[in-house]
């Protein structure tokens, strides 16, 4: 589609100034406040009550409503009944997320407007975290740089959490009767990792290179809702004390897959968990909404279909896919919630409920999401790969309808989770059908992998490497699928630990393999600061090499009839658990190792040139530091960027937009968005 | 980067992650660790069907509440849950004979499963309550049961449950007692191999809004714990 | 729109391909790939069927005839993959510091390898789902021919129980089966969900409250076996096991009378 397709399509002119003004967004971003307000000087002092909240604020106004929540429903509430106690939970777990989202001034726009003061350009160049060095990190900030480095943040955050659990786990399971964890700490445990893990893997590509890379990437200056993008990360943030909490209120019995009724006879714990569900969801939908209209009105002109980068499809076809997913769960869980407080039997049997209501809105969300989770880290090393193998992407066309194919598939095969639940036993063929049908789009991305790979000057960095190991892992998660999807073999592996190895083979070996290759490929333009190769190489086999014998081991306790989620296990299979828990001890090294890259890179590793790696992509177009609007004159696109060895010297695949509003003079020089500059070290 | 320091660097930051992995790991370890094991005492042997074993004696009671039970001064955390003592973890000899006595104090109701009501896996198929010999007890008045089992892969199987009658909600408080008189129920089984095992309650008796079989029923060291036979 | 280097003339792919297959780097990687095969194949005979151990049923042997199958139709493809890669690793990597100084060949697409390997996953899936359907057929009539004995399993939280209602309601917390007799069991849950697995007959289904869950056997082996629970169930979920004995059908009898019941 042209982009003056494109323009008409979303309701604008095609004049030029319009032009622009529409594709930055309407009326809510500070380029739009650039143009209206171009004469204006760079004011200091914009920003108004903004200029006093931050993360401190909201953690205190989040308390402060928590604690009057607490009180007064309390006060009015508590009796003998058991629900009390889960509507007191509930009430305080919401105020506290109201009260921090308050704080950190996520009302602060609306409430203005509201009064009728709109916004100045000053108060737009305040939101947008214009010099605050790095006080806008820890602030209600709309420019989609800082917004990726903070999901970056939170996504490590609950890594370590769930890694950190996952240790745990794994040390209970070293011996038979190790009685290092009790059954309800440990049971616990294994949902909690689940759920945190889930949601850190959910955040981990579309949150930091989803916001960080991906407008650049298209050639815009910044989201097309700057606002809600700020919102969706604050929400993600409000959320995670609310999902700990859990632990702190009797845990959660359930696993991560919170099934009634077992989650209606559960501890307040459910409550945290069940909120931390609602909120998070409400972010996801903000943020994917945001991401999927930035690419749908703002690619740069003459970025054509054919002409975006295969990780903008791979990023929308997640977040475009979690758009219908996570609702189904958010409604799981307010109807889990109405269950424990107000005597709902949504899923109560003898209340007329059914728990087979839960499991399909369950896996209608669960399903989809492991694809929300994959396709995007699958489809960040398809964006490099053609970098490190300095090759066309081979076979784009195939790669788009490939994605597409899963996308559409993976939303009808939720039942394959539900083979042996007895409650459709003559829609198991069926399932199977839609399940088996999936190895072929997923067969296809394989393909377009190592048809790029396919005498290429391979490279071998680390974000390389993390393809092949991609390459590796994820074959396997998929041939293991394919047992599953059988259906009497699922009748044998069902709630074994072979699933438990599936899905981990998938996830972490496909899912957190990408993110980490994408995360070498990208830090040099998030940071100006090159992530140590050397240090990577040590990091990434001892977690490739762990993460194997791991998942190796639980494979083979599994088909030997281990279930999974228990605390204890027979000697009959210690010594695969025994195997998988050394592992496990590596993968903890490696990720470890890999912590400290990031830190120690982040504050003194090799200044990074703007485009370390030769890609061709609109990114590495912009300099380090990139500047607020990250481009001084917007580009034009004329080709793919994929065009490696064709003709020699190679013809630029942009040029610079004409029409392109000029901004340096109101972006200073020097406003950059790295830490790094903040802290006045590299360049 | 020079390498001493990617060294110390990298060491500290393992270094560091593995003690934060610990200090969790302690308190966890903590929270949820079970009361110093009960040992039954051995007074001579009994001539069972199995030959003549040792024999083994235990005794257990079963609190409306928990200020009786091993949960410390006050009650602990939860005063309020019913509870078995005087602690959930329990040893006893293996190939022996081991008799248990329950002082059971407490109320009770309908049981979910009356397949709990009737006594299983005990010497002749019997317990006794307050003296007098039973195969099972009304349905509809149980306090708790005491049901032993367990993975019966690489070790002897055991099952044993034995209901619990219940008090009468209008019995008085007995004298020099908080509770009123208890139901005395006797049981004796015979122990095979060593093995671990545990037990729990299988009346509903614990918290939460379905099927009541949470709180004190779901957090071991009230109405569950371990059983192992040495 | 960039250009393409699709070639339509079937003629000249024809030489194409001819001309490919000549070159030393396919002819390698296709060793390298009949290798890798190989290995997979050997792999997927021996090694998944023996982790699940010996079968108790016609079902179970199944199963794992299934997971020996579908493994070694599963090899030849993930050696493709794996073989490009490997030899990608050995030979094409660029050695030495720094970026490649020149491009790989652009190749943007080859029409021929995309139809292949779209036609050829297809095949595979055809053939996986006729395979499971073929297969799921068997297991549903199982145990349901020859007038199968009926045995009522019940999940609570934490221990299986079992009842017979054609044999006089005999009642017990471990399952007695006799060989050879097809036997369908009645699903049920007095509390949560739990999941009746029983684990060397290959069947599993969950029990639900207030819902009869149905699966069926015919144990063909002597011996004892495990049953576990496989869904999560709360606190002691990893000790809901028992015994599953398959006896002689005289046996059966006995154990019954034994325990007041009848044949
Ligand atoms: C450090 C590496 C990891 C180790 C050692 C590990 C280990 C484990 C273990 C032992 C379990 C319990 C298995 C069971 O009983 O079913 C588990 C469950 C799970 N893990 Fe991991 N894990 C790791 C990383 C991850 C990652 C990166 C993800 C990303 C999605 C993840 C997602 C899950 C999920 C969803 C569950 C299921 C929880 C449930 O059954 O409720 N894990 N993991
Ligand atoms: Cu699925
Ligand atoms: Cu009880
Ligand atoms: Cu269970």
């Amino acid at each position: 589609m042209s982009s003056a397709e494109l323009a008409s399509r979303s309701g604008c002119k095609r004049t030029e100034v319009m032009h622009d003004d529409c594709r930055t967004g309407k009326g809510d971003t500070m380029s739009e406040a650039m143009v209206k307000h171009g004469a204006l000087p760079t004011a200091e002092g914009g920003g108004g009550s903004m200029r006093h909240l931050n993360a401190l604020t909201a953690v205190a106004g989040g308390v402060a409503l928590a604690a009057l929540g607490w009180l007064i429903s309390h006060h009015f509430m508590q009796t003998d009944d058991p629900e009390t106690s889960d509507q007191v939970v509930l009430i305080t777990l919401g105020c506290w997320a109201v009260g921090f989202m308050a704080g950190i001034g996520a009302f602060a726009g609306p409430f203005r407007w509201l009064l009728g003061n709109d916004l100045t350009h000053a108060d737009e160049m305040h939101l947008a975290g214009k010099d605050q060095g790095v006080g806008r990190y820890f602030r209600f900030t709309t420019d989609h740089k800082v917004v990726g480095v903070q999901y970056l943040i939170v996504t490590m955050v609950l890594l370590a959490v769930g890694g950190t659990l996952a240790m745990l786990m794994r040390t209970n399971l070293i011996v038979p009767h190790s009685n290092f964890l009790g059954p309800q700490t440990y049971n616990s445990l294994v949902g909690l990792h689940g759920i945190i893990m889930v949601i850190a893997t959910i955040i981990m590509v579309t949150g930091p290179f989803g916001n960080f890379i991906l407008p650049i990437m298209i050639g815009a200056r910044d989201m097309a809702f700057p606002r809600l993008n700020a919102l969706s990360l604050w929400l993600l943030v409000a959320a995670v004390p609310v999902l700990l909490s859990a632990g702190f209120m009797g845990g959660i019995p359930t696993g991560w897959s919170a099934y009634a009724p077992l989650a209606d006879q559960a501890t307040p714990g459910m409550d945290g968990y069940l909120m931390a569900i609602v909120i998070f969801a409400i972010s996801s939908a903000v943020a994917g909404a945001n991401i999927t209209t930035t690419v749908l009105t703002m690619r740069a002109r003459g970025m054509t279909w054919t002409r975006t980068p295969i990780f903008v499809y791979g990023v929308v076809a997640s977040v475009g896919l979690a758009l219908p997913a996570l609702p189904m769960f958010m409604a799981a869980q307010v109807e889990l919630a109405v269950d424990r407080t107000m005597e709902g039997q949504f899923f109560i049997a003898s209340g007329g409920g059914s728990p087979w209501l839960y499991q399909n809105l369950f896996w209608l969300f669960g399903h989809p999401e492991v694809y929300v989770i994959v396709i995007p880290a699958v489809v960040a090393l398809m964006e490099l790969t053609p970098v490190f193998a300095r090759k066309p992407l081979y076979n784009f066309n195939a790669a788009v309808l490939g994605i597409v194919g899963i996308v559409g598939l993976s939303i009808m095969v939720w039942a394959h989770h539900m083979y042996a639940s007895g409650w459709a036993p003559d829609l198991n063929g069926p399932f199977m059908l839609t399940t088996e049908m999936i190895s072929v789009p997923t067969g296809v991305l394989f393909l377009v992998v190592i048809g790029t790979i396919w005498r290429g000057r391979i490279w071998t960095t680390v974000a390389m490497m993390s393809v092949y190991a991609m390459l590796w892992n994820f074959i396997i998660g998929g041939v293991t699928g394919i047992y599953l999807s059988d259906v009497p073999a699922d009748y044998a592996l069902h709630g074994s630990m072979f699933v438990t190895a599936h899905f981990h083979y998938t996830l972490m070996g496909a899912g957190l393999t990408g993110a980490i290759g994408a995360l070498y490929y990208w830090f040099p333009k998030m940071t100006g600061r090159m992530l140590s190769e050397r240090v990577g190489f040590v990091s990434f086999w001892l977690v490739q090499i762990g993460f194997n014998v791991t998942f190796l081991g639980m494979f083979a306790v599994g088909l030997a009839g281990q279930p999974r989620r228990v605390f204890t296990y027979p000697h009959m299979f210690a010594t695969g658990n025994f195997i998988s828990t050394i592992g496990a001890y590596f993968i903890g090294i490696g990720m470890l190792i890999t912590l400290y890259n990031v830190i120690s890179s982040w504050r003194s590793g090799l200044v990074a040139p703007a485009n370390p790696w030769g890609g061709k992509t609109l990114e590495w177009a912009v300099p380090n530091p990139i500047p607020l609007a990250n481009f001084e004159v917007l580009p034009v696109v004329i080709s793919d960027a994929y065009g490696y060895g064709e003709g020699d010297p190679q013809p630029p695949h942009w040029r610079a937009d004409p029409h392109s509003p000029a901004t340096p003079e109101l972006v200073p020089a020097g406003a950059g968005t790295t830490i790094s500059d903040t802290e006045g070290s590299p360049q | 980067m020079d390498a001493r320091r990617t060294l110390t660097g990298g060491a500290l930051t393992v270094l560091g992650g593995a003690l934060v992995v610990t200090l969790t790991g302690i308190v966890l370890h903590r929270d949820g660790a079970e009361a110093a094991a009960l040992s039954a005492t051995v007074k001579g042997t009994a001539a069972t069907s199995r030959g003549v074993l040792p024999h083994a004696f235990l005794k257990l009671a079963t609190y409306p509440d928990s200020m009786a039970g091993a949960h410390g001064p006050g009650g602990g955390v939860h005063p309020d849950w019913v509870t078995y003592g005087p602690t959930s973890a329990l040893k006893v000899p293996a190939h022996s004979l081991v008799t248990i006595t329950i002082d059971q104090y407490d109320g009770g109701e309908t049981i979910t499963n009356p397949y709990f009501a009737t006594v299983r896996g005990t010497v002749g198929g019997t317990m006794t309550v307050d003296g007098k010999t039973l195969t099972k007890t009304s349905p509809d008045a149980v306090g708790h049961t005491f049901t032993i089992h367990a993975a019966p892969s690489n070790q002897d199987p055991l099952f044993v449950s034995v209901p619990l009658p219940a008090v009468a909600e209008d019995a008085p408080v007995a004298p020099n007692s908080d509770y009123p008189a208890p139901h005395v129920v006797t049981f004796s089984f015979i122990t095979g191999g060593p093995g671990e095992y545990v037990w729990n309650c299988e009346y509903p008796c614990g918290d939460g809004y379905y099927a009541k079989f949470g709180g004190a029923m779901s957090s071991r060291g009230y109405m569950s714990g371990t059983f192992t036979v040495s | 729109m960039r250009p393409m280097t699709i070639t339509t003339s079937m003629d000249h792919m024809a030489t194409r391909t001819r001309g490919f297959s000549r070159r030393r780097d396919v002819r390698q990687v296709v060793a390298l790939w009949a290798v890798l095969t190989v290995l997979g194949v050997v792999f997927g005979l021996f090694v998944p069927a023996r982790l699940m151990g010996p079968p108790a049923s016609p079902t179970m042997r199944g199963i794992e005839d299934t997971m020996t199958v579908f493994s070694v139709a599963a090899a030849p493809v993930a050696a493709v993959v794996w073989a490009v890669a490997l030899y990608s690793l050995l030979v094409w990597r660029h050695k030495g510091a720094g970026p490649p100084e020149t491009d790989g060949p652009a190749l943007r697409t080859s029409r021929p390898a995309a139809v292949l390997w779209i036609l050829l996953s297809s095949v595979l899936c055809v053939f996986l789902l006729v395979w499971g359907l073929a297969e799921m057929g068997s297991v549903a009539t199982a145990g349901s021919r020859n007038n199968p004995m009926v045995v009522n399993v019940t999940g609570n939280q934490w221990v299986w129980t079992f009842d017979y209602p054609d044999k006089g309601g005999v009642q017990s917390d471990q399952l007695y089966l006799p060989v050879d007799q097809p036997v369908v069991f009645h699903v049920r849950s007095k509390d949560v969900i739990h999941s009746f697995w029983v684990v060397k007959m290959g069947i599993k289904v969950d029990a639900n409250p207030w819902e009869v869950t149905q699966t069926s056997v015919v144990p063909n082996k002597l011996g004892t076996f495990d049953i576990r629970c496989a869904e999560l169930c709360g606190l002691l979920h990893a000790d809901m096991e028992t015994s599953a004995h398959v006896v002689s059908g005289a046996g059966f009898t006995q154990w019954l009378q034994a325990h007041g019941g009848h044949a």
